[in-house]
């Protein structure tokens, strides 16, 4: 049983680096959007397979997940809510333009 | 239980697979239909792991998510099917070594931990769904709620970031052109 817990908390791990990868590479707003949603669904699997496996019996665990989807939705909501406000200024959402509050 | 594992290793492969087909298409349609299928993937893992209500909600939120991201994609990009070839990315190597450096580590501790006795059985659908529910409405509540209004707060600031400002002196112009 162990492996499966393995398994799941190795793919949690790849997904969190390539999401850090694609944060920290995109210039695109949309696509670091992107990449933060791939670093929380890497906390999600580690969250529901620590749930299933070690704690079953603690749903606060499952409440847990239902926090981190709610996280998703609201940098989405939040992102697109910044990116239409850019888009409508300066045409573009290219974060490597924005340099609006630079001293 | 081998099956069990077979299957999260599938679904596991598969969300890691077109995590990484995301950053590597020039097109951001196909990009956000990749993420799609990458967060169903993990959905289905969860499936896998016998979490049935964490797994449909994950499969259902992520779908609606990424149609509205793929809508996006093509409102703000000029280049929708990606025939361009545009490269959007900078700072490749440092990115790439922050993301391996990360996953690396986190592997290392999912491997070297002592995670303790594991538990084989799991809790059946209907009673984990009712477990939730007694748990989001008793013990948990606080938490609820706050995520409700934190939702609302996120719902209400992103419309006031996105709506276009108008001032008065906007309005005194178009007076005076009428």
């Amino acid at each position: 049983m162990i492996t499966v817990l393995i398994v799941a908390l190795v793919t949690g791990a790849i997904l969190f680096g390539v999401g850090v990868y694609g944060a920290l590479s995109q210039t695109n707003l949309v696509m670091i959007m992107m990449g933060v949603e791939l670093i929380l669904a890497g906390a999600l699997v580690n969250l529901v397979a620590f749930w299933r496996f070690l704690h079953p019996e603690n749903y606060a665990g499952q409440m847990f997940v239902l926090v981190v989807m709610t996280v998703m939705a609201l940098e989405m909501a939040v992102g697109f809510g910044v990116a239409i406000a850019r888009f409508r200024a300066r045409g573009s959402v290219e974060m490597e333009e924005a340099g609006d509050l630079k001293g | 239980m081998y099956a069990q594992a077979f299957f999260v290793a599938v679904f596991g492969l598969a969300a890691i697979g077109f995590g990484v087909a995301v950053f590597r298409t020039s097109s951001m349609v196909r990009s956000a239909l990749a993420l799609l299928f990458s967060q169903t993937a993990v959905g289905c893992m969860f499936l896998a792991m016998q979490t049935e209500f964490l797994g449909v909600l994950q499969i259902m939120m992520m779908a609606t998510e990424m149609s509205i991201m793929t809508i996006f994609m093509v409102m703000f990009m000029m280049d929708p099917g990606g025939l361009g070839g545009m490269d959007m990315s900078h700072q490749k190597r440092f990115s790439l070594g922050a993301g391996a450096i990360a996953a690396s580590v986190a592997i290392a501790v999912a491997l070297l931990a002592d995670w303790g006795p594991v538990t084989a059985e799991a809790p059946d659908a209907a009673m984990q769904t009712r477990a939730l529910g007694i748990e989001l409405l008793g013990r948990s509540m606080l938490i609820f709620e706050t995520a409700g209004v934190t939702i609302l707060t996120a719902m209400i600031a992103a419309t006031a970031v996105a709506i276009p400002v108008h001032t008065l002196a906007d309005n005194g112009d178009k007076e005076a052109s009428e």
